[in-house]
């Protein structure tokens, strides 16, 4: 209660002395990470912090700060210093104003759960039980067992108050046959009974017993099967090419490509952040406004950018809920669904490969589109639909709008994917891509 | 910085039953300035700080932070986390630590020109200079998205072995992405500048000088770029393309806690394996350095976040396997000593095995005398995409600034070279190097939470024979 006052009272102080537009996002947050390698824990790490996030603007000129110290003399020092600083700044005059509230919210569905915040020692229990599975079959595992609960509490200038509770587990295992031999699993939940963290070991251990063996290195071009890892990786960047502020800054291949044909018709990507039990959601953004579904690739047609309400004036277009405090970004993309079960999208394929993970995505151009990315852990190369011989040192060197448009078969079942190489977690398919160019080093 | 509040949780960590604790407090102020096509996006500036506490309770390791610096805080998050790591007792991996010398340090980088006289003012001054240098050189950049940061850290670290140490390093950061267009196509390039000391660093690097030139010679390889010719022919990378190969496929497969597979989940292992060690890996002419003391580096400390004091290790030693990057946990493992690699990008965040400046040593030849004597070959000056592989063996680079050499000498600009290489097969192909050494910043990240650090990664131009350009 303390902080909101804080918090309050920043916030008049900030527009008594003249502040147009003020942000304030008071968070406080505790994660617990349990840390296992080779079988057994290895650290087990607690860090938790109150902040109090600022954003103030006067005739258009912008500054960000922060608050830690809950207490009024030090919230009218800040409120000084913000004011000084924005008066020696320069006005940014593409900005348009935040968003105007009161605004109604929708609850969030199975977003927190006490179950999750007063977890602890059980925390320990939870990790034995998965390196016990790993070891039936595998010869060790390591990875991570994260539990995190966070409060907070929006207030801007423009009548907006509102308050957000959530939690959230998060699991990862890579499990290894031998150095050469090895699989991945992760799950996330919001809640403590949906959390799937036998599945995952399950799932990264049967990759790693089929990657066991003598591999192979191939290049050339091949029908690859992306399990949920690895096509996550690759939608999770696509999902950063829609914000504006990508497009206006050089890092979006979605440059002059509204309305425009960019995907094969079977592709719909959407962002939601409203789903039940969602990582990524939130029942508003950075400014307030209640989160949507928004549709960014519809049936092969890209249409919507994502806004905050100040790019959404610039272009006249309505705020798609998406705001950050600087700038718009995607809070939870989906990769719609298609028809096929796993079995069905491997049969599809004569001669090609099966890809269950990928890190080091990087550009060589963000506007065109070209990029690589590196399979890590189980891959395969496939005949007539069956896994034939795990493979080795091969890259995905491509371009993000060429494998939109050549996406052939997507799965049934989604999942949720957060992991070491997907930030934002990102909703997908097992995802069937034509014609994939595949190099090796020499 | 009340470093009492050090003391006190340290003693309390014992009480509760710690055989080893130690205490990292920190207070950092940091600035920041991002300008977007050319007007000044947003500023910002922040003041950030709290405790660390890492401790080995019934010989299983935990650590613990908060930004709330009171004893209380202190006492129910330090019950709170050796509760958890207690319960770890059958499945946790007993832990122990190098023995070290206690040290007793207190060291500041100074600033001739220090950063908090620095006004907005004048760094948005700065970034319309570098604007304007970009117009006049007439090259059509329609992106530009440059930020501009400095951060002033204050550390206090001690822990129960009686360590005492305070070390005060302002650092500052210039990162730019621009995106260059001609005849209906782009290229883009991203680099970033970073140094320990005060505002005298940034003027050195002359941004608008560093804009005008990367933008003259982007557009000069849109203009005349001519496809890349294919197939096997000597290369000269640039000290940039050297100093990534130095990070990549010999700093990080170097960390002991990946080859011990510590990093397994996360960043991954390592090819690199400890049988390894006096083995010649590379051609005699390489070494590899690894150096946290270069005065004004980005990657600078004097003592690392486990209060071992830093100092120069050379990785690789004329082609042979050397020395691995060590804390004081990897040490005992390996029945070793520290040699100064534990670092924290922050207070909340555990210290692990890191890196510093990791560059290439340099040679005797200038840069264009490694031209000499190629009829036709690749100069790969920087580059734009890279990766490497989890266990640091296949990597690529792909350049951006680069061209054909012809009869010695450089001729025709070439569009995105790709050298896609092993490192077993990189490191013996070197076999000649430059006297021309630069060090480069870099953000390097590793573990869970994700752990941003700042380094340098550095090298001379080198030349390679015998692999194959795509």
């Amino acid at each position: 209660m303390k902080h909101e006052e804080i918090t309050q009272f920043l916030l008049e102080e900030l527009k008594r002395k003249g502040a147009d537009d003020v942000i304030l996002q008071l968070g406080s947050g505790e994660t617990t990470l349990i840390k296992f390698v080779n079988n057994k824990i290895s650290t087990t790490k607690t860090w938790e912090s109150t902040n109090l996030s600022i954003f103030a603007t006067k005739n258009q000129k912008i500054v960000t700060s922060s608050l830690r110290t809950f207490d009024k003399e030090t919230a009218k020092k800040s409120a000084e210093n913000i004011i000084r600083s924005l008066a020696r700044m320069q006005p940014n005059k593409n900005f348009k104003g935040i968003a105007q509230g009161p605004f109604k919210y929708t609850k969030e569905q199975d977003c927190y759960d006490p179950k999750v915040e007063a977890l602890n020692e059980e925390m320990v229990d939870m990790v034995k039980q998965a390196i016990d599975t790993a070891k039936k079959k595998a010869k060790r595992s390591s990875g991570t067992l994260e539990k995190t609960s966070a409060e907070s509490y929006l207030l801007t200038s423009n009548n907006v108050e509102a308050h957000e509770r959530g939690t959230g587990l998060y699991f990862a295992i890579r499990t290894l046959i031998d150095k050469n031999s090895s699989g991945y699993g992760s799950c996330i939940s919001r809640m403590k009974n949906k959390i799937k963290i036998q599945e995952a070991t399950e799932h990264a251990t049967h990759i790693a017993q089929l990657s066991k063996g003598p591999k192979i290195a191939m290049s050339g071009s091949f029908d690859v099967i992306f399990a949920p890892h690895a096509i996550a990786a690759i939608v999770d960047r696509f999902a950063d090419n829609a914000s504006i502020f990508s497009v206006e800054s050089g890092l979006s291949c979605l440059k002059n490509q509204l309305g425009k044909k960019i995907a094969n018709p079977l592709v719909t990507i959407y962002d939601d952040p409203t789903r039940a039990n969602g990582y990524g959601s939130t029942p508003y953004d950075a400014e307030g406004t209640p989160t949507q579904k928004t549709s960014i690739v519809e049936k092969g047609v890209f249409k919507n950018y994502l806004h905050n309400a100040s790019t959404a004036r610039r272009y006249k277009v309505k705020s798609t809920g998406n705001a950050g405090l600087i700038s718009p970004r995607a809070f939870s993309p989906v990769l719609k669904e298609g028809k096929y079960n796993k079995e069905e999208l491997f049969r599809q394929v004569k001669k090609g490969i099966y890809i269950t993970n990928v890190w080091y995505t990087r550009f060589q151009n963000h506007e065109t589109g070209d990029f690589s990315t590196i399979p890590r852990d189980g891959a395969f190369y496939i005949e007539n639909g069956k896994i034939k011989k795990p493979l080795k040192d091969i890259r995905i060197s491509e371009n993000i709008l060429k494998i939109l448009k050549n996406i052939s078969a997507l799965g049934k079942e989604t999942t949720q994917i957060k992991s070491w190489e997907v930030d934002t977690p990102t909703t997908v398919p097992y995802t069937l891509i034509k014609n994939i160019n595949i190099t090796k080093p020499n | 910085m009340d470093e009492d509040l050090a003391h006190f949780s340290i003693d309390q960590a014992r009480k509760l039953g710690a055989s080893y604790a130690e205490a990292r407090l920190e207070s950092t102020t940091a600035n920041s300035l991002v300008m977007k096509n050319g007007a000044i996006e947003a500023s910002s500036f922040d003041h950030f700080g709290g405790i660390g506490i890492r401790f080995i309770v019934n010989k299983k390791l935990g650590f613990v932070s908060t930004n709330e610096l009171s004893k209380n805080k202190i006492i129910t998050i330090l019950e709170k986390a050796i509760r958890i790591t207690k319960a770890t007792k059958t499945m946790g991996e007993n832990i122990s630590l190098s023995k070290e010398r206690t040290e007793k340090a207190r060291y500041e980088v100074k600033q001739k020109k220090k950063l908090a006289d620095i006004g907005v003012e004048d760094k948005i001054s700065l970034l319309q200079k570098a604007e304007k240098a970009i117009q006049s050189t007439k090259v059509k950049v329609p992106s530009r998205y440059v930020v501009l940061s400095d951060t002033d850290t204050k550390e206090y670290f001690t822990n129960s072995d009686g360590s005492r140490i305070f070390a005060h390093v302002p650092k500052m950061n210039f990162y730019y992405f621009l995106t260059i267009n001609a005849n209906n196509k782009t290229t883009q390039r991203y680099w970033v500048y970073g140094a320990s000391g005060g505002w005298e660093q940034v003027e050195k690097w002359n941004i608008p000088k560093i804009f005008s030139e990367e933008v003259t010679s982007m557009n000069n390889i849109l203009r005349k770029g001519i496809k890349t010719p294919q197939g096997i022919m000597p290369i000269v990378c640039g000290p940039q393309v050297s100093g990534i190969m130095a990070h990549e496929s010999c700093g990080h497969p170097f960390e002991a806690d990946r080859i011990l597979g510590r990093e397994a989940a996360q960043a991954g292992e390592s090819y690199v394996q400890l049988a390894m060690k006096g083995k010649k890996m590379a051609s005699s002419i390489v070494s590899i350095a690894d150096d946290p003391t270069i005065a004004n580096s980005y990657g600078y400390f004097l003592y690392d976040n486990e209060g071992v004091k830093a100092k120069r290790k050379l990785l690789i030693k004329d082609g042979k396997v050397n020395e691995f990057l060590q804390n004081r946990e990897t040490a005992f493992q390996l029945k070793t000593k520290s040699n100064g690699s534990s670092r924290a990008s922050d207070f909340e965040k555990e210290p692990i095995i890191r890196m510093s400046n990791t560059f290439m040593l340099p040679g005797d030849y200038k840069e264009e005398e490694l031209f000499e004597g190629i009829k036709k070959g690749i100069y790969m000056k920087n580059f734009m995409e890279w990766n490497i592989d989890d266990k640091r063996l296949n990597q690529k680079y792909t350049g951006a600034e680069a061209y054909l050499i012809e009869n010695g000498e450089i001729s025709t600009p070439v569009i995105s070279p790709i050298l896609e290489v092993s490192s077993l097969k990189m490191y013996p192909a070197v076999d000649a190097m430059g006297n021309n050494l630069e060090l480069h910043a870099g953000d390097c990240g590793k573990g869970e939470p994700m752990q941003g650090i700042p380094v340098t990664l550095g090298g001379p131009s080198i030349r390679l024979q015998g692999l194959r350009i795509k």
